[in-house]
């Protein structure tokens, strides 16, 4: 193909050309006006002066030919695939695994035959999901790990409208319509401004047109951000398609939990109008940290797609304040220091109880007016406002003479639902508080002896074990003193860790039955909660005493700052942290990555267990580089909740929760969109087809693409001038002549 | 060796113990002795709260001073300046968050006071000295009491260096262990100007002091409100 053009000269700029214009037009319109009543010479000075001023502009601008040589290739097509997981749901109304196809295969074969009708066309094929478009392999190997949740367009297409490659002659999507963005219920302007930013037409293919018969849950909205022991309003949505008969649909929330059978959070029932109905149901998470919720329906029959009929979210629950709960049996001065720190702590919402007289006591009154005693309500606590409770502090406290034993059993649920306990020890801890053989003996970290000595009265100084050095939680203290540890009167009778549980001190003389050193202070979890028991009454001695005076008694504070901010999961006394790579899509491979605090060394083991369900658990141990964070596989995992406990070396277990979905938001709404893919074709200029009719689709005007490119002037620059000279002497002649100077 | 049965804490470390401080080098010596011994008998006999029935005694200038968190300082002459390692010793015991209860035991002449008071300027020169409002927690640590009570009347407040909220030091001008001491025979060793009933509070003021060192402000808790108001209005009419 040859062809040839002309320009000015390329060393002008725009602004330069547009005043030469603008001044010579002013000039002839001079001109004009000067010599509109001249009877002599009129035409002539008009003539010389158009002259010169168009050879004047002639020798600034000087014109340029271009010649150019080239040829005409196909025009460059994009398909855009959509790339959500939505379309794994079936095409044609059918089950899910039935024999029917899915969208995606639809949609893989579309793409087939947009290839064989746009043969003659540079076809790029890209999936489009979350931002920027990729490429899709030709041979639709793609597996569903590859999908994603969203559907955005408008990302895909403002990517390749500010793409430095070669602008398309018209884009094709393929999808079923129900996108993230642009938006439904956009008007034309809005979707117009959406997509149009290419400026070249949209066309496209119409995966599905008729909505299974599906009752699902579409949306489940937060009122706010979640906070433990605050009531959070959800409002959940649920849709019903194809004229499925909903009428009123229950909707359940519950809390997956591990180790218990799942928590009723709320109940209630949504109204389906129109096919759409919402409830509103308040919900209160006790428990901070990531917590997996599941708003499930009862669908009615005839529901085609039962993979939406729940949806298992993970909540990040805050925590405003920690709430704990201290009762002490006695006032010493090691209850005098826990509550002095406990109460220094703005953090902490501290609820307390101390017996401060006994039955046998004599306090000499006429009347209990003259005392200000109030009686334990310990049926009261223990009954109506355990749960409220993050934390609950049993310090030297005997459980029968003060009537804790009817409501242990509900204290051991409260720590296997995932609250935190810690026993602390003195003469009425323990077994000498009457919990040996008690339901709390399946949730301390260590056995209680039910027989005597409940204790002694040995001085001695706890020993850090190898666990102790390495935790998180005892490194300010270990760092304070290093390593030394003041000496105690005496320690609770102990009996050997529970499985899973880690002893930081343990005693330097005393053994258990099974002849290992007794643990003094041990770290365990139970269900969903953690517990600690301390078996000794001195640590008071860390705050005050000459010991504490070289640390200003700061120890104190280092110590329980470290076992209440590992009972309540404070990311610093965790040895490492664990999240999901990505998202956990059920029946594809899952990734964890689990990232060291700096200093926690050690082999990795790392277990992963169902919430809410009794299965063996998924072990890997694996021996991890020096630092930097490492990822585990744990394979494809069934749909549910699930919760990921990895230790570090001799460190205690940091634990995270976490959801997995098999459709999760994507499947939430299983109508496709028709309606909307032919507007976006209409406001775009282009042609909306279904699958079956991509033939019909026009295809755009082939491209040129120019080889090589002459560019010669005109006349030599001198001879425009030279010209220019001579017409407008001409002019000047003209004008004596006509009278006009 | 193991705890016997009905044992009450381990090597009594965390029990209550009515320390008596001295200075300049002198053990504190007085018809008053037995009074700190008595005070934890009281303590015991009518609280869950344990106590060593023998009291020590103790110099500012000795680290044994940081065993414990409370002192009671008796006097009743003013004291000679302090040395420098008595007020380390003080001042580290109070930083570290212990309680001193200052017994004038001749609060007519208050030289003692005044002489304790200038003393402790010196150790804690940011804190001064201040009126404890009659709603104060001592007064409802464990009885409902109106105001301070010992051997003598006294003034009807307390005076005390409050230091994050807590009543560190406590100047009582009362002789509250005049009102507590025993004679060997086993009487009591000094009158009482108020009779039986003074010394029934005086007895009950100790046991609030107690009370306090060992649950610091525990009654003012909000659970407690409601009880203690119905209380006080039932006494007050």
């Amino acid at each position: 193909m040859n062809a040839s053009s002309w320009a000015l000269t390329d060393d002008l700029s725009l602004p330069v050309v547009v005043f030469l214009a603008i001044a010579a037009f002013a000039t002839v319109v001079m001109l004009l006006v000067e010599v509109r009543r001249r009877e002599r010479y009129g035409a002539l000075i008009v003539l010389t002066g158009v002259m010169g001023v168009f050879l004047l502009v002639a020798a600034v601008a000087r014109p340029v030919r271009v010649a150019t040589r080239g040829s005409v290739v196909g025009p460059r097509v994009v398909v855009l695939v959509d790339s959500s997981r939505r379309l794994l749901l079936p095409a044609d109304g059918s089950e899910i695994g039935a024999a029917g196809r899915t969208r995606r295969q639809v949609a893989l074969d579309t793409v087939e035959s947009l290839r064989a009708h746009f043969s003659d066309a540079r076809l790029g094929v890209y999936g489009f999901g979350e931002g920027q478009p990729l490429p899709l392999p030709s041979d639709g190997t793609e597996t569903s790990a590859e999908l994603v949740t969203e559907s955005d367009l408008v990302a895909a297409l403002s990517h390749l409208s500010q793409s430095a490659a070669e602008r398309p002659r018209a884009v094709v999507v393929v999808s079923d319509g129900r996108l993230s963005r642009p938006f439904d219920g956009a008007d034309d302007v809005s979707l117009r401004q959406a997509v149009g930013a290419l400026g070249v037409p949209i066309h496209t293919v119409r995966l599905v047109e008729d909505a299974p018969r599906d009752a699902s849950v579409r949306g489940v909205r937060a009122a706010g951000a979640a906070v433990a022991h605050q009531e959070l309003a959800l409002t959940i949505e649920i849709g019903c398609s194809a004229g499925l008969d909903c009428g009123v649909v229950p909707v359940t929330v519950r809390e997956l939990r591990h180790g218990v059978e799942p928590g009723v959070l709320a109940a209630g029932v949504a109204k389906v109008e129109d096919g759409v109905g919402k409830v509103e149901l308040r919900i209160t998470l006790d428990r901070a940290g990531a917590r997996v919720v599941e708003v499930a329906i009862d669908a009615p029959e005839g529901d085609t797609i039962a993979e939406n009929d729940s949806r298992t979210l993970t909540f990040s629950v805050a925590r405003e304040r920690v709430r704990i709960l201290h009762i002490a049996g006695r006032p010493t001065y090691d209850v005098r220091e826990l509550r002095r720190w406990l109460k220094s702590d703005e953090s902490i919402d501290l609820v307390a109880f101390f017996i401060l007289r006994t039955e046998t006591d004599n306090p000499r009154v006429r009347s209990d007016d003259e005392l200000a005693l109030i009686p334990f309500p310990v049926d009261e606590l223990f009954e109506e406002h355990l749960p409220s409770f993050d934390a609950v502090l049993l310090q030297d406290i005997d459980a029968v003479q003060y009537k804790l034993d009817p409501h242990l059993p509900r204290v051991a649920r409260y720590v296997e639902a995932g609250g935190g306990l810690i026993m602390v020890g003195g003469p009425t801890a323990f077994g000498g508080g009457r919990y040996g053989g008690t339901a709390l003996g399946r949730v301390v970290p260590v056995a209680i002896p039910d027989d005597p000595p409940a204790a002694d009265t040995l001085e001695f100084v706890p020993e850090y074990t190898e666990a102790g050095r390495a935790t998180p939680v005892l490194k300010a203290l270990l760092s304070l003193f290093d390593g030394a540890l003041p000496k105690m009167a005496g320690s609770n009778t102990l009996g050997p860790p529970r499985p899973g549980a880690l002893v930081l001190w343990e005693h330097p003389n005393r053994r258990t039955r099974d002849g290992s050193k007794m643990p003094v202070l041990a770290l365990g979890e139970a269900g969903d909660g953690r517990t600690i028991a301390l078996g000794v009454d001195g640590t008071h001695q860390l705050g005050f005493s000459e010991f504490a005076s070289r640390a200003a008694g700061r120890g104190y504070g280092a110590l329980w700052d470290g076992l209440v901010g590992w009972l309540m999961r404070d990311p610093r006394y965790e040895a490492a942290r664990i999240e999901v790579v990505g998202e956990c899509i059920a029946g594809s491979p899952t990734r964890l990555r689990l990232t060291r605090l700096p200093g926690a060394k050690g082999d990795v083991e790392l277990e992963l267990d169902r919430l809410g369900k009794t299965s063996a658990p998924i072990v890997k141990k694996l021996t991890p580089p020096e630092s930097g964070p490492v990822e585990i596989d744990v394979g494809a995992l069934e749909a549910g909740g699930y919760t990921a406990r990895a230790r570090v070396g001799a460190s205690p277990p940091t634990r995270q929760d976490f959801a997995c979905e098999r459709g999760g938001e994507a499947w939430s709404d299983s109508r496709p969109d028709a309606n909307r893919l032919v507007r976006i074709a209409a406001v775009t200029g282009g042609v909306s087809v279904d699958q079956d009719d991509v033939a019909a689709l026009p295809s755009p005007e082939p491209t040129t693409v120019a080889a090589e490119r002459h560019v010669s002037p005109v006349l030599p620059p001198w001879a425009w001038s030279a010209m220019a000279a001579l017409a407008l002497g001409a002019h000047w002649v003209a004008r004596r002549r006509g009278g006009l100077v | 060796m193991t705890l016997p049965t009905g044992a009450t804490a381990f090597g009594q470390v965390g029990a209550f113990h009515a320390r008596v401080l001295g200075t300049g080098g002198r053990k504190w010596r007085d018809v008053r002795n037995t009074g700190p011994s008595r005070w934890a008998w009281e303590l015991v006999r009518r609280t869950s709260a344990p106590a060593r029935l023998v009291s020590d005694a103790v110099l500012a200038d000795e680290t044994k001073l940081l065993d414990e968190p409370f002192l009671v300082w008796p006097g009743a002459e003013a004291i000679a300046p302090l040395s420098p390692a008595e007020l380390r010793g003080l001042e580290l015991f109070i930083r570290l968050g212990g309680v001193i209860v200052v017994d004038d035991s001749a609060p007519a002449a208050n030289t003692f006071t005044e002489s304790v008071k200038r003393e402790l300027a010196r150790v804690l020169p940011e804190s001064p000295v201040v009126a404890l409002d009659s709603n104060h927690v001592i007064y409802k640590t464990y009885y409902i009491l109106d105001q301070p009570v010992g051997r003598v009347s006294g003034p009807s407040h307390l005076e005390a260096i409050v230091r994050g909220g807590l009543a560190q030091v406590i100047f009582l001008q009362h002789d509250l262990l005049g009102a507590l001491a025993r004679t060997r025979e086993g009487g009591w060793a000094l009158e009482v100007t108020g009779g039986f009933r003074q010394r029934e509070y005086a007895v009950r003021m100790a046991v609030n002091l107690a009370m306090y060192v060992l649950c610091s402000d525990y009654k003012d808790d909000q659970v407690h409100a409601p009880w203690l108001m119905r209380r006080r209005a039932r006494r007050t009419r």
